[in-house]
């Protein structure tokens, strides 16, 4: 028994032995063949990581996104225009302002600038007067539909910025004006 | 240009006569129609060769002025020749009065210390032979010459009962250099001179009667506000800012400014208290003078200070008006409502009215004479001529004009004769004469 036992621990060693020696003897050993070509390695596919998805923006933070430049841009309010001489707003202009108004509530941090413009027919003093009181109607008319007093601001520009050069009724209708600019969001 | 009376009847009648009715607004005068006074302007000596081309320049811009002031005819360069040249030691009366001359004036040049030209200069009546003026010397750097003769025409003015113009300036506005910004100018329009470096825009310019302060309009922050700017002392104070504020007038007085101002919500005229106190705190106390649903605007003072003449849309076109100091009296002087007019501007002796009467888009300048109650036509050019201002001698008005295309600034007479131009770079707004 004892023998066996021996003789079992040798032959253990000598299998040892020669498993630890294997690494040194593939060192010297020549070197592997080459794959053969129809040998197809295997193909990991790499998949990028999983596509976040983005909240839905609301109408208002999408508005939010943009700059002043870019808001005042897309003309969100309309330019009302006026009779010669004249200060009152129009039946065609109630109607534009009545969505302007239902835009300023929408976006309710906006505040904006109501300017007042005249065609060329006018002195320059007068027509800043005329210029005043064209932005300071449309200014009422908001107020009267229900936008705050403190979100708007008139100035008057007279004559100095017409849309229009031209020098017909035609040119002069377009520059009798009242318009918006967004001043804040 | 062409001058023009009104037949009587014509649309536009300015109630003359409800000016003249409170109080004697104008002081008599008797200078127009008078025949000019013959002047003799000599070519001045020069103590050194050098210094001609500095005498030749004086007596260039004296004789253009003395040209523009309509009191004084320079004798015809021909009748130099009928005698015998000028020796300033001993000078020869009796040549002088064979060809007419009421007054004689003889200048020398001299070089001065520094670089600099000294002139010296004396002005005879002709007949007595005597000195009108104190003989004197001035002296001033070569790029300072212009101011050198203007300076010494308008001591002639003065000593002519006149009030002096030379050396006045013109404020106005131009985008020449890309912004509305105020600038100046001699009334000849020389030198002309950009008095304001913001990115805002300026407007409406009125100066103070001391020459040293320009009220106008400036948009800051979305805002026209009123502002006065202390151009000496780079000073910029605020008036008013609340709502929009145009139009500015200084009073003769300089202790009141008229303007127009929203700032209760309606175009309305103000006048703020000016002096050295509200203008170092920059707190002015501000009442108001019309109390109307309609327009109010472009305020003027009369010269006496006791009333304003302004324009209204009162009666359903815009009109001229006058009110007394305090806003009381409020008379409508303009009518034919579908003429509009607009723009007045009393004359410094207070016997003139100019003012825009305007049809559609044509503008033309009138001229209302208090004295005679004839209303006289300046310009007809089918075109905008407005914003007319007086010189300080009422004598000249200038004014804004598209005749030649762009807005430019032109000068015209009392009478409309003596049309020039005086402004080409950009669009040039607003012209203003200092007192």
């Amino acid at each position: 028994m004892k023998k066996l036992l021996i003789l079992a621990l040798v032959c253990l060693l000598a299998v040892a032995f020669t498993v630890s020696c294997k690494p040194k003897a593939k060192q010297v050993a020549p070197p592997p063949p080459p794959p053969q070509a129809k040998e197809q390695p295997k193909v990991e596919k790499v998949e990028p990581p999983a596509v976040v998805k983005k909240p839905e923006l609301s109408e208002e933070e999408l508005f939010l996104s943009k700059s002043l430049e870019q808001i005042n841009r897309e003309k969100p309010l309309q330019t009302i225009q006026f009779d010669y001489d004249k200060y009152f707003i129009r039946d065609d202009a109630k109607f534009q302002l009545e969505s302007d108004a239902a835009w300023l509530k929408k976006f309710r941090t906006v505040k904006v600038l109501i300017e007042g413009h005249c065609d060329e027919r006018g002195t320059e003093d007068y027509n800043l007067a005329l210029g005043e009181k064209r932005a300071k109607s449309a200014f009422d008319y908001l107020v009267s539909l229900g936008i705050p007093a403190e979100r708007m601001k008139t100035i008057s520009y007279g004559k100095s910025q017409p849309l229009d050069l031209g020098h017909d009724e035609n040119a002069w209708q377009k520059n009798r004006r009242a318009q918006f600019l967004v001043i804040e969001k | 240009m062409r001058l023009k009376k009104l037949r009587t009847g014509a649309a536009m009648i300015l109630a003359a006569a409800a000016l003249l009715a409170p109080q004697q607004e104008f002081k008599m005068v008797i200078r127009d129609g008078m025949p000019a006074i013959s002047f003799a302007l000599p070519k001045f000596a020069a103590a050194s060769p050098p210094v001609q081309t500095a005498a030749d320049e004086i007596h260039q811009v004296l004789t253009d002025d003395l040209k523009y002031s309509r009191i004084f005819q320079l004798l015809p360069k021909s009748y130099y020749d009928y005698i015998r040249a000028i020796d300033p030691k001993a000078i020869q009366f009796k040549d002088w009065e064979s060809v007419q001359a009421n007054l004689l004036f003889t200048g020398e040049a001299a070089e001065a210390e520094g670089g600099e030209t000294a002139f010296i200069r004396n002005l005879y009546d002709v007949k007595s032979q005597r000195p009108i003026l104190i003989p004197k010397r001035y002296q001033a750097k070569k790029a300072d010459l212009r101011f050198l003769a203007h300076r010494m025409a308008d001591e002639i003015m003065k000593a002519y009962g006149e009030k002096p113009v030379f050396e006045s300036k013109i404020a106005f506005v131009s985008n020449r250099d890309g912004n509305l910004e105020l600038y100046r100018m001699d009334y000849d329009g020389a030198n002309q001179e950009r008095l304001t470096f913001t990115k805002w825009e300026d407007k409406s310019p009125s100066w103070s009667p001391d020459g040293n302060m320009i009220a106008h309009t400036s948009y800051i922050n979305y805002s026209a506000g009123l502002y006065i700017s202390q151009i000496y002392e780079g000073r910029r104070i605020a008036v008013s800012t609340r709502g929009g504020n145009f139009s500015p007038c200084w009073s003769p007085d300089g202790k009141k400014l008229a303007f127009m101002s929203t700032m209760d919500g309606n175009a309305e005229i103000y006048v703020a208290d000016i002096d050295d106190d509200a203008l170092k705190r920059g707190a002015f106390r501000i009442k108001r003078l019309t109390f109307n649903p309609g327009i109010d605007t472009a305020p003027t003072w009369s010269p006496t200070g006791r009333q304003l003449a302004f324009v209204s849309d009162r009666s359903g076109t815009p009109q001229i008006y006058t009110m007394d100091a305090e806003g009381s009296n409020v008379t409508k002087v303009s009518f034919g409502d579908s003429t509009h007019h607009d723009s007045p501007a009393w004359s410094p002796a207070g016997d003139r009215i100019v003012y825009v009467a305007r049809v559609d888009n044509v503008f033309d300048l009138y001229v209302l004479d208090l004295r005679s109650l004839q209303i006289q036509r300046l310009t007809e050019s089918n075109a905008r001529n407005e914003s007319p201002s007086w010189s300080p001698d009422g004598r000249h008005i200038v004014f804004t004009s598209n005749m030649r295309g762009g807005l430019q600034l032109f000068l015209i007479d009392y009478d409309g004769a003596g049309l020039r131009q005086l402004t080409t770079k950009g669009q040039n707004n607003w012209p203003d004469w200092s007192y």
